[in-house]
């Protein structure tokens, strides 16, 4: 009694026609078995009970006796009086109905027929079946449909109004809807091929591409940021674009399939081709520190095969992960060899903290391409004026003799000096030398010798400096934290680090800052990274001066939160500012008087690297690259000198440039691809027996003799002969404009999944798509200029009784539009969309702290909205910046996925949350008031009527009917008193949106219609394909 | 002969007498097309659900994120204090694998706790000087000291706590409650999430909206984020220039045309239209009430804290997850994050503490004071444990401690779980569970049965599998029912 009743088994006599025919093996009896039974008894050999298995005919006639129920143990079983030995045993999630145990019991006295399951097998081209209304059909598909609805005692709708049906192929074929003019064309049309002459321009529209892009990018899990824990930001758009443009050439089905998953292997492979194999990096990656690369590798080859089958094969693989799957002929050692398929890329574990992850694309315009070609000869004209031999020949000479020419150390007014190279005396000769507080000091390998660590818990006493009077200080250092922290300093003066920013062009870095006396003295730009840099900083009598690298910055000043006394010991480590100093220090000065800029130079720059030529016997690769840096900028003559530093500038270019071009992540095989192993209970910490790539038993075997690699996988994908791509594919397209697919469950063809509605339509179209060479547009065509497509969608209370989701086709499609549409809708309605195709993603309005509430903080990207202005807020809902962790607020209300996992099929919804968008997210405000601001200055003249029909039709392409036009006039009536008494309010309701209201107009009667307006986009039929 | 028998097409005259009860979680009315279940025209809850009689009415997870130290609060461990700075034997490690943070580290030392345990309450249920009022609360609680996880980093765990499955993909526990059982208030949703915002110091972990997601549920199930600045919930408010008397004109004006439409066109959906713009307009009401604190006496507000006042503030959320108890609301979940202390422990976790362990007591006081404990199931913990060795430098007044998923602390209170009862042992270095091991499915399922669910028989068929919160695994946890 309390069990849960599933219906989805439940046969209810006479609902339809019954004819007493034999019991359907494939339609009614193995979803029975395979729901209730394989579970325990099922593919997987691991977990088989009793040694039974009834997902082979050879297993099953062990407890059958064909003829016999009564005889047969199977039928004893599920109908066992006995609550405790009845089949399923209660710990099942399902329990059988009267009506499936008689539906077996009748199936064994039959004869117990046995067939394989639907979908294992190639599609058989039928012939379409004869029907009685023989004029209804358009096309083929109009037979099978209309021959299933004769046979039910149905017959069909009519065709819908030609308005109704305009907005409804626009909607499909574009997401947009007909403007006013092509609405007008199309009823004035009376030519008898009137709608294919429509259909056939929209199948040109570049928006085409957009609206069959979009199923495809939830397939694909599309989005712009890497998702998981960090979720900072990547650049897959230029392959949305492609996917765009791919549909907008007809890029046959076969070849859309071969690129995306392996057009990087393709022989000479063009940038778009490898661009397309962008498919399979879609998928998540994780930065998240402390984790193990090796978890997440695994990770997303498991993604790759589930995004993969369930998009061209509607196979559940991802079930045969921990173990042989329960329902389909997919064993786990299978699973992993089409794991193999895609565990070959060239990728890291832990990747994706500066935008996209290795391997990437770079896609410089022609105009880069050009520029980069440029400078490469120029560097390499550079390059070859600095002969290694002869500069290394003469850096070896200026470094033998470097005694002779070191300059004096900038001597005068020096105070204490630690060069820090093991101890922390005082090498100036006053004797003040430091001592370490609380901790220990470590010294590791500086740029110059050695150099001080501190860990966050040591804390160092240098000399005393009284700050307010003239002095400078000059160190090296270097942060390990990316919060800002304190160098060093006293009571009153501190030179510190600000937190961490990200920068465009994907990098981090910090700013400097001097606190004194209540102020602040930051640099302007950032400066200093995770690298060593050194520092140089002097007081005069008007404030700091600052150098980093020896070159002056530029200082902003601001108040500060540092004062008091500024006269005690230096200290470096100080728990209380608010954390310890982590990181590097060295070589660090203190004068009691202002340096002069040359002497900054002096001291940062020519002093450490002199010292630094006098080591010799143990120099790290750092300080090689640093000296030989120096001896080329400094101290060789010319010409040498000239192209070196020509050779810098140049290179620095060739960065910034590199920088700027857009990149896109995509598939590309290792030099020394990972081995497959069997991962037992799925764990990466199991590996099993090895295994090379392959693919399961059940399904057609690859071609004898071709190599094991995705290009193979992809082309056996497309085999004409192939069971399961072509219907995977044309029931997609059906599920796109009828909202449920032939095959109901998009995502699953496998045992469990539903079975076709119409399996011979189903068939048929799977042909068809193979036979026209897979010809995506002409199969759009194909179904929407089909009878059953063009028919109204109008319900009687006894057909809807009859068929609530309208499997039968007794009628048109009636749906909600999709998340992106409902924007598009409002936007096109009001003429505020702006139908710019392609791009970055955008952020339009969204309510403040929807990201910032959950993210990480501003040390990686895309963890603050930052909206967009201008003509971006008007984009199509499919560009919007689609940020896992927080999807898209008011597109994820209407059902949008987060794109974390490949999407087959939206859920359809209706909550008030929906209600709530519409009525107030400031994008359909604006849009009502738009929309009002449209009709009354698109027809200045006309009557009020005249411009609620226009309004009304601009949101619905009908006019509204004489009954709607009383509510709507009422409306507008009382929301113009409304407004003549709240002049106030009418400002502020159409100052709402960043597009201005339009001034010649008056704000209380603008205020009154952009309600009118509103109360049009919310109505049910403006947010429904009808 | 007949596909319609696996459409469920019996259930569609249910659906329409139950459309003006219609609500978000529980009862939102998943379209036509997606749902192929019975439900109670009442509650929208699944027919036949609850399962068995629940004790608890409603949950309210107080997520402790980033993942709260056992050793510093209630696993007490007086034998580390010998063995300060002594490295963690091999025999209690076993091999067994560590983050990426501490894997590169030459030594593992033993860093004991530096605060003071002591037995409260009439149970003499072991707590640390950090949690003072939590402390005076203990009878009301059962902490388990042997909860333990599959996973070591934080997404994997926090996913893993919250679906049952460590990758995204999966629905959250809230959204399996709410497509089971519906919502009891017609006004509110039936699982609302509270994220509290980040105090002084302790800035951490990021969240992420799968936490309280559908999953391959029907969105409508997903949790409502009532959120901590602007509208609580999403576009809530009328814009600028709208009054409430011309939201209700323009409403009506939107159902009469609706309606109109319902009749030449026949299509019930637009029912459920009118339906969810009214429940919307009743929100606007019922959502601003429950925001509305200016009715609680003072004494609320002393209980909770000074915080209290500061909307988005963890003690906030803990008067608000009251106030939505009160109102029927099915499952409430609170987020706050800081727990992650992998360095400067001592002090940030006294932080932490001084935060969060006043409103949380004052929760269960309060929730006890109305005769809402008894079947409210209060749950505190995070996503698993640290580490007994040192993260970073040891030194006598500081340490940082590392993710443990192996054995940590979580306490329930309310909703049929024993008063003032301590559950399960670990080992001397609190690294290995010796008793009573939890698994992270076992609580789950526990929950669920104080829900008056058997974690077994809520399923949800997606891709051919009969997916469950508990996947394949869970135990109930039977020792600390009352």
């Amino acid at each position: 009694m309390h069990s849960q009743r599933f219906l989805f088994l439940v046969a209810v006599p006479g609902l339809f026609a019954q004819t007493p025919h034999k019991v359907d093996f494939a339609r009614q009896v193995h979803p029975i078995l395979s729901d209730a039974c394989f579970a325990c008894h099922g593919p997987d050999d691991a977990q088989r009970k009793a040694n039974l298995r009834l997902d082979t005919r050879e297993g099953a006639l062990k407890v059958i006796k064909p003829g016999d129920a009564a005889a047969s143990r199977l039928y004893q079983r599920v109908s066992h009086a006995k609550k405790a030995l009845r089949m399923p045993p209660p710990v099942s999630p399902v329990t059988l109905t009267d009506a499936q145990v008689d539906t077996l019991k009748r199936w064994i006295n039959e004869g117990a027929e046995w067939k394989t399951h639907w979908s294992y097998a190639p599609p058989k081209r039928p012939a379409a079946p004869e029907v009685k209304l023989k004029n209804w059909p358009k096309n083929d598909i109009d037979r099978f449909v209309l021959a299933r609805l004769e046979k039910e005692g149905l017959a069909p709708s009519p065709e819908a109004e030609k308005a109704t049906l305009l907005r409804r192929v626009s909607l499909d074929l574009t997401g947009l809807p007909p403007d006013p003019a092509e609405l007008e064309a199309f009823l004035k049309d009376k030519s008898p091929d009137a709608y294919e002459k429509v259909v056939d321009r929209l199948l040109a529209s570049p928006h085409y591409g957009e609206r069959m892009a979009m199923p495809w990018l939830d397939l694909a899990r599309y989005a712009d940021t890497h998702g998981y824990h960090i979720d900072s930001h990547r650049v897959m758009w230029p392959w949305r674009d492609w996917v765009i443009g791919a549909y907008n050439k007809n890029l046959p089905f076969d070849q859309f399939t071969i690129w995306q998953l392996a057009g990087d292997l393709l022989p000479d492979a063009t940038v778009e081709q490898k661009l397309a194999s962008g498919f399979n990096r879609n998928h998540m990656i994780n930065y998240e520190g402390g984790a193990i690369p090796e978890e997440y590798l695994a990770e997303y080859v498991v993604d790759r095969v589930e995004a993969t089958s369930t998009t061209w094969l509607a196979a559940t693989m991802g079930c045969a992960r921990c173990h042989d799957h329960k329902y389909d002929p997919i064993k786990q050692k299978e699973f992993y060899q089409f794991f193999a398929f895609f565990n070959t890329v060239d990728e890291k574990g832990l990747d994706g903290r500066y935008g996209n992850a290795d391997p990437f694309l770079p896609l410089p315009s022609p105009e880069q391409k050009r520029e980069q070609d440029e400078l490469k000869q120029a560097i390499e004209a550079r390059e070859k004026v600095l002969d290694e031999k002869e500069t290394g020949r003469r850096q070896e000479e200026w470094e033998r003799d470097w005694q002779n020419r070191i300059p004096e150390p900038v001597g005068g007014g020096l105070l204490a000096w630690y060069e820090l190279d093991g101890n922390t005396s005082d090498v100036s000769g006053h004797f003040h030398h430091a001592r370490v507080r609380r901790g220990d000091l470590t010294y590791s390998n500086g740029p110059t010798g050695r150099a001080a660590e501190f860990d966050g818990e040591t804390l160092v006493e240098f000399a005393p400096l009284d700050a307010s009077k003239p002095f400078s200080l000059a160190f090296q250092f270097r942060s390990s934290r990316k919060e800002g922290q304190v160098i060093l300093g006293n009571e009153g003066f501190r030179v510190a680090v600000d937190n961490t920013i990200v920068l465009p062009r994907l990098k981090r870095g910090q700013k400097l800052a001097v606190y004194y006396g209540g102020r602040v003295w930051r640099t302007r730009e950032v400066l200093v990274n995770g690298d060593t840099h050194h520092v140089t900083i002097a007081r005069g009598g008007d404030g700091f001066k600052l150098w980093v690298e020896g070159k002056p910055a530029e200082l902003e000043t601001s108040e500060g939160a540092v004062s008091g006394r500024a006269d005690g010991p230096l200290v470096t480590g100080n728990r209380d500012w608010p954390m310890a100093w982590k990181g590097r220090l060295d070589d660090l000065r203190i004068y009691a008087r202002q340096l002069a800029p040359a002497e900054a130079g002096q001291v940062a720059v020519h002093y450490p690297m002199e010292r630094l030529a006098g080591i010799t016997a143990k120099r790290t690769k750092e300080q090689n690259e640093r000296l030989r840096d120096y001896f080329l900028l400094n101290v060789i003559p010319d010409p040498y000198r000239q192209a070196y530093t020509e050779l810098k500038q140049l290179k620095a270019k060739q960065e910034a440039l590199d920088n700027s071009i857009t990149t896109v992540m995509v598939m590309k095989e290792a030099a020394k691809p990972r081995e497959t192993h069997v991962l037992a209970r799925g764990d990466y910490q199991q590996p099993r027996e090895k295994v090379e790539p392959g693919i399961p038993a059940a399904w057609p075997p690859l071609p004898s003799g071709a190599p094991r690699n995705r290009l193979t996988l992809a082309r056996w994908l497309v085999d004409p002969e192939h069971p399961l791509t072509s219907r995977v594919a044309v029931n997609r397209y059906w599920q796109m404009y009828f909202g449920t697919g032939l095959v109901k469950t998009t995502e699953d063809f496998g045992s469990q999944g539903e079975q076709p509605s119409h399996p011979e339509l189903l068939d048929w179209l799977a042909t068809e798509f193979v036979r026209t060479g897979w010809d995506i547009k002409a199969m759009q065509r194909l179904l929407v200029t089909s009878a059953t497509y063009r028919q109204s969608s109008r319900v009687t209370p006894a057909l809807h009784e009859r068929d609530p989701e309208n499997r039968l086709l007794a009628r048109g499609p009636r749906f909600r539009i999709q998340a992106e549409m409902v924007r598009d809708n409002a936007l096109a309605a009001s003429g505020l969309l702006n139908g710019a195709i392609g791009g970055p993603s955008v952020l339009p309005y969204q309510p403040a702290g929807i990201w910032e509430e959950i993210a990480y903080g501003d040390v990686f990207t895309s963890q603050t909205y930052v909206q967009d202005h201008g003509d971006k807020l008007y984009r199509r809902g499919m560009y919007t910046f689609w940020k896992r962790t927080a999807p898209p607020a008011t597109l994820n209300t209407f059902d949008a996925p987060d794109r974390e996992k490949c999407t087959a099929r939206r859920p359809v919804t209706n909550t008030p949350l929906q209600a709530l968008a519409l009525l107030n997210d400031p994008t359909f405000i604006e849009a009502s008031r738009a929309l009002a601001q449209r009709v009354l200055t698109g027809l200045p003249k006309a009557s009020a009527d005249a411009h609620i029909r226009r309004a009304f039709l601009l949101a619905t392409a009908r006019v509204p009917n004489r009954q709607e036009m009383q509510v709507l006039r009422t409306t507008l009536k009382r929301q113009m008193e409304t407004y003549s008494r709240d002049g106030e309010g009418a400002k502020k309701l159409v100052a709402i949106g960043e597009s201005p209201a339009d001034s010649n107009l008056d704000v209380k009667k603008l205020a009154a219609w952009t309600n009118l307006c509103s109360v049009i986009l919310n109505l049910d039929e403006t947010v429904t394909k009808e | 002969m007949n596909p319609f028998d696996e459409l469920g097409l019996a259930i569609t005259r249910r659906h329409f007498f139950g459309l003006g009860r219609l609500g978000i979680g529980g009862a939102a009315l998943a379209s036509l097309m997606a749902e192929t279940v019975e439900r109670d025209p009442k509650t929208h809850g699944l027919t036949g659900l609850p399962h068995f009689p629940a004790k608890a009415k409603r949950v309210i997870l107080l997520h402790q994120s980033g993942g709260p130290s056992q050793l510093d609060l209630f696993d007490y461990k007086p034998q580390l204090t010998k063995r300060q700075g002594t490295e963690l034997p091999d025999s209690i490690r076993m091999g067994q694998r560590i983050t990426g943070m501490t894997s590169g580290q030459s030594s593992l030392p033993v860093a004991s706790s530096r605060f003071q345990f002591t037995q409260c309450g009439q149970a003499g249920t072991w707590c640390s000087q950090l949690l003072p009022y939590t402390s005076k609360v203990l009878d009301e609680i059962t902490v388990i000291k042997t909860v333990h996880t599959e996973a070591i980093n934080h997404d994997p765990a926090i996913t893993f706590f919250q679906s049952g499955s460590q990758q995204p993909g999966r629905p959250s526990m809230g959204a399996w409650v709410s497509y089971g059982l519906g919502s009891e208030n017609e006004n509110l949703p039936a699982f609302v999430v509270l994220v509290s915002q980040q105090h002084s110091l302790n800035v951490d972990q990021p969240l992420f909206s799968r936490l309280w997601g559908p999953g391959f549920l029907p969105s409508s199930y997903q949790g409502v984020k009532f959120r901590s600045g602007g509208d609580p919930v999403l576009f809530l408010s009328d814009p600028a220039g709208i009054e409430k008397d011309t939201r209700r004109q323009m409403l009506d004006a939107v159902n009469k045309l609706n309606q109109i439409k319902r009749e030449a066109y026949g299509d019930p959906e637009i029912d459920a239209r009118i339906s969810q713009y009214e429940m919307a307009y009743r929100m606007q009401t019922s959502v601003p009430e429950l925001m509305d604190l200016s009715k609680e006496p003072d004494s609320t507000f002393e209980m909770y804290g000074p915080e209290v006042r500061k909307r988005g503030s963890y003690a906030a959320n803990c008067l608000l997850a009251r106030r939505l108890a009160e109102r029927g609301v099915r499952f409430i979940q609170l987020y706050h994050r800081g727990w992650d202390q992998h360095n400067d422990l001592p002090r940030d976790l006294a932080l932490q503490c001084r935060g969060t362990d006043q409103p949380t007591a004052a929760l269960i006081q309060d929730l006890k004071q109305r005769g809402l404990l008894e079947d409210t199931l209060v749950v505190w913990g995070g996503e698993f444990g640290r580490t007994v060795y040192c993260q970073g430098k040891l030194t006598e007044a500081n340490y940082g401690r590392d993710h443990h998923p192996r054995n940590f602390c979580m306490w329930l209170a309310g909703g049929g779980t024993k008063r003032g009862f301590t559950l399960g042992e670990t080992d001397d270095f609190s690294y290995n569970i010796t008793q009573d091991p939890v698994h992270v499915h076992d609580l789950q399922a526990t929950i669920l049965h104080c829900l008056g669910i058997d974690h077994k028989r809520l399923t949800y068929k997606f891709q051919g599998r009969h997916f469950r919160l508990t996947d394949v695994h869970g135990e109930l946890v039977k020792p600390i029912l009352a």
